[in-house]
C-alpha cells in the first residue's frame, strides 16, 4: 500500500495536482501561441509555465509520498512532457498544407 | 373493427395535423433534411426532454439534502437521484446517437441502409424508457429478489434499468451499429467512419459486461466499472472526438486531413491512458494491490490527450482568425474544450492518486468532479450539435454576427455554465469538508459521517449548490426557448465554407 497523504499535506496535494494540469496546459497553449504570434514575452511565459509545472510535480512527489522509483518515473514524465508540445507543433505544421478556404453565401454556390 | 380502424386513422391524422402546425410555428422545414437527419431530430428532441427531467429530479434531490423530510415516502431521495443520473446518461446517449445519424449520410455519401429499423428502434427505446421511469417512480418499494432484477431494478448504480430493458437496449444498439456499418460499407469509408465504427463496437460490447450477475460484490463491481469507466473515459471521449472533428470541418472549415490526423492521435492517447486508468476505480473494492500502482500511473496520463486538443484548437482557430458559420455552436464547442479540460482533467487528477483518493472517493468531491466533467465533456458538445442541426433544419439560416435575439443563446450559455461551475465549486467545498472531517479525522466511522453531514460548512455548501441548481435550470429554460425560436424569421442565408481550387 502506498503511504496515504498526511493530514497537514491535504491542501498541498489537491493544489499541486490541479496546478500540474493547469501549468501543463498553459505551457502547451502558450508554446502554440508563441509559434502563431512569435513574440518573446509569450515564449518566456510558456517556459515560466513549464517551471511552475516542474515545481508542482516536485511538491506532489513530496506530499503524495512518491518515493524511490516513483519519484524517478515522475521526473522522467515531466521531462518528457517538455517535448510533447514541440512534437505536437511539428505535427500541426505537417498536416496543415491545405489550400486557402473561401467563404461564400449559400445562394452564390 | 372498421370503427376501430376509423378511430386510429382519425387519431393519426390529428397527430399529423399537430405536427404540421408545430413545424409551421417553429419555422422548420423537413425537406431540408435527409433521412438520417430526420431520425436524428427525433433523438435530439428525446435528448432535450430527458435533459429537462435530469435537471428537475436533480433539483428535487438537492432540496432533500437541505430538508431530508421533503417528499419522504412519496418521492424518496434514492429515486430522485437515480432518475437524475439515468436521465443524464440517456439524454447524452440520445444526443450521441442523434449526432451520428445526422452526419451519417453526409459522411458516407449514401442513404442510410436500414432507416425504417432505425425509426422502429427509436420508438422501442423511447417506449422502454417511459415504462422504466414509471416503474422507478411507482414500484421502488419492498424487498429485492431474483425477479426484481428482471422486472424492476438491477441495482447497479448508473445502470439500474431492469434486465428486460437491458436486452431491449442491446437490440436497439445493434440496429444502430448495423445502420452505421452497413451505410459506410454501401457508401464510402473515411478516417472518421473507421474510428466511429471501432468505437461503436466497444460501446455496444462493453454494455454487455454490465449484465453479468454475480453474488460476490468485488466481482460485481469489477465488471460494472467496465461499463461505467470504459464507456465514459474511453468510448464516449472517442465518440465526442468524432463529433468534434466533423463539427470543426462543418463550421470552421478545418481540413479533413487535420481533423483525421488528430482524431487518430486522440484515439490512441484516450485508449492508451483511459483503459488502464480504469485502475483508479479498483483502489478500494477488494481487487489486488497492484491496481493502486496501475490506476495511479495511468490516471496521470489521462489528461495528456486533452492538452493535445488545446494546442490543436489554438493553431486551427488562430490560422482562421476564429471565423465560423454558427456562433452559438462555436461558443458551445469552446465551452466543450474548456469543460473537458477542467472537469475531466483538473478536477479528475486532483483526487485520483490513491494517496488522496483514500479520503475523497464517494464524497461530494466525486459529485463535484462528476458535475463538471459530464457537463463539460458531453452536455456541451451535444448542445453545440443541437445548434448545428437547428440551423440546417430552419433552412440553413444565418447564425453568425448580428443574429436576431442573440442575447438568448448568450444568456443560456452563461447561465448554464455559471450554474454548473457554481454547483461544482459548492460540491468541492462540501467534498473537501467531508474528506477532512469524515475520512481523515473521523476515520470513516458513522460518527465521522454524521459530523461531516451536519457541519455548517457542508450545509452552507449544499445551499449554494441548490442556488446554482436554479441558475442551471433557468439557463436550460432559456436554451429550450432559444432552440425553439433561433433563426425564425431570419431572411439571410448562412455562408458556406469550401476549399479553394
Amino acid at each position: 500500500m502506498l503511504e496515504p497523504v498526511a493530514l497537514k499535506d491535504f491542501f498541498i496535494t489537491f493544489f499541486s495536482s490541479a496546478l500540474i494540469i493547469m501549468a501543463g496546459a498553459s505551457y502547451a497553449l502558450l508554446f502554440a501561441w508563441s509559434k502563431v504570434k512569435p513574440r518573446l514575452i509569450i515564449k518566456l511565459s510558456a517556459y515560466a509555465s513549464y517551471i511552475i509545472l516542474l515545481v508542482s510535480v516536485y511538491q506532489l512527489t513530496l506530499a503524495a509520498n512518491l518515493d524511490g522509483y516513483w519519484r524517478i518515473i515522475s521526473y522522467l514524465m515531466v521531462i518528457g512532457y517538455f517535448f510533447a508540445p514541440i512534437a505536437i507543433w511539428h505535427l500541426c505544421k505537417q498536416t496543415y498544407d491545405e489550400p486557402d478556404l473561401i467563404t461564400t453565401l449559400e445562394k452564390d454556390k | 373493427m372498421s370503427a376501430n380502424t376509423e378511430t386510429v386513422k382519425q387519431g393519426s391524422s390529428a397527430l399529423k395535423d399537430k405536427l404540421i402546425a408545430f413545424h409551421s410555428w417553429a419555422g422548420v422545414d423537413d425537406s431540408t433534411l435527409n433521412g438520417g437527419q430526420k431520425l436524428a431530430v427525433k433523438y435530439f428532441m428525446g435528448a432535450v426532454v430527458l435533459f429537462i427531467f435530469q435537471i428537475l429530479f436533480g433539483l428535487l434531490a438537492a432540496a432533500q439534502f437541505l430538508a431530508p423530510g421533503f417528499l419522504y415516502d412519496i418521492l424518496d431521495f434514492s429515486v430522485n437521484r437515480m432518475i437524475h443520473i439515468n436521465a443524464m446518461i440517456l439524454w447524452m446517449l440520445y444526443g450521441f446517437i442523434g449526432c451520428t445519424y445526422w452526419l451519417l449520410e453526409d459522411e458516407s455519401g449514401t442513404e442510410i441502409v436500414g432507416l425504417k429499423f432505425g425509426v422502429l428502434g427509436f420508438w422501442v427505446l423511447t417506449a422502454a424508457i417511459a415504462v422504466v421511469v414509471l416503474v422507478y417512480l411507482l414500484v421502488q418499494t419492498g424487498a429485492g429478489n431474483d425477479t426484481t432484477i428482471w422486472l424492476i431494478n438491477e441495482g447497479r448504480e448508473y445502470i439500474e434499468a431492469p434486465r428486460w430493458a437491458d436486452i431491449g437496449i442491446v437490440v436497439v444498439m445493434l440496429i444502430f451499429f448495423y445502420n452505421v456499418v452497413m451505410t459506410f460499407s454501401k457508401g464510402q469509408w473515411s478516417g472518421i467512419a473507421g474510428v466511429l465504427t471501432l468505437d461503436l463496437v466497444a460501446l455496444a460490447g462493453l454494455y454487455v459486461a454490465g449484465m453479468f450477475y454475480m453474488t460476490n460484490i468485488t466481482h460485481e463491481q469489477f465488471w460494472w466499472w467496465w461499463v461505467i469507466h470504459l464507456w465514459v473515459e474511453a468510448t464516449w471521449e472517442v465518440l465526442v472526438g468524432v463529433i468534434m472533428a466533423w463539427s470543426l470541418m462543418k463550421i470552421l472549415g478545418v481540413s479533413r486531413r487535420i481533423v483525421q490526423t488528430w482524431l487518430y492521435i486522440e484515439v490512441a492517447l484516450m485508449f492508451g491512458s483511459g483503459i488502464l486508468g480504469l485502475g483508479h476505480h479498483y483502489f478500494w473494492i477488494g481487487t489486488p494491490e497492484y491496481w493502486l500502482t496501475i490506476g495511479g500511473f495511468f490516471s496521470a496520463l489521462e489528461p495528456i490527450p486533452l492538452v493535445a486538443m488545446v494546442v490543436h484548437a489554438v493553431y486551427d482557430s488562430g490560422e482562421r482568425g476564429f471565423k465560423n458559420l454558427n456562433h452559438p455552436a462555436m461558443a458551445w464547442l469552446i465551452a466543450h474544450a474548456f469543460g473537458n479540460f477542467f472537469g475531466a482533467g483538473v478536477w479528475g487528477f486532483m483526487h485520483t492518486l490513491p494517496q488522496i483518493n483514500l479520503y475523497t472517493h464517494g464524497t461530494q468531491w466525486s459529485a463535484s468532479h462528476g458535475h463538471l466533467a459530464f457537463f463539460g465533456a458531453y452536455a456541451t458538445i451535444n448542445i453545440a450539435f443541437f445548434y448545428i442541426a437547428i440551423q440546417h433544419w430552419r433552412g440553413n439560416v444565418w447564425m453568425g454576427a448580428g443574429s436576431q435575439n442573440a442575447w438568448r443563446w448568450k444568456w443560456a450559455l452563461a447561465l448554464l455554465n455559471i450554474g454548473v461551475l457554481g454547483m461544482t465549486i459548492a460540491l468541492l467545498i462540501a467534498g473537501y469538508e467531508q474528506s477532512f472531517i469524515e475520512r481523515a479525522i473521523g476515520g470513516s466511522t458513522w460518527g465521522g459521517y454524521f459530523s461531516a453531514q451536519t457541519h455548517p460548512s457542508f450545509m452552507s455548501a449544499m445551499q449554494w449548490r441548490m442556488f446554482f441548481g436554479w441558475v442551471t435550470a433557468s439557463g436550460l429554460g432559456l436554451l429550450v426557448w432559444d432552440l425553439l425560436t433561433i433563426g425564425k424569421g431570419e431572411t439571410r442565408t448562412a455562408e458556406v465554407i469550401t476549399q479553394a481550387e
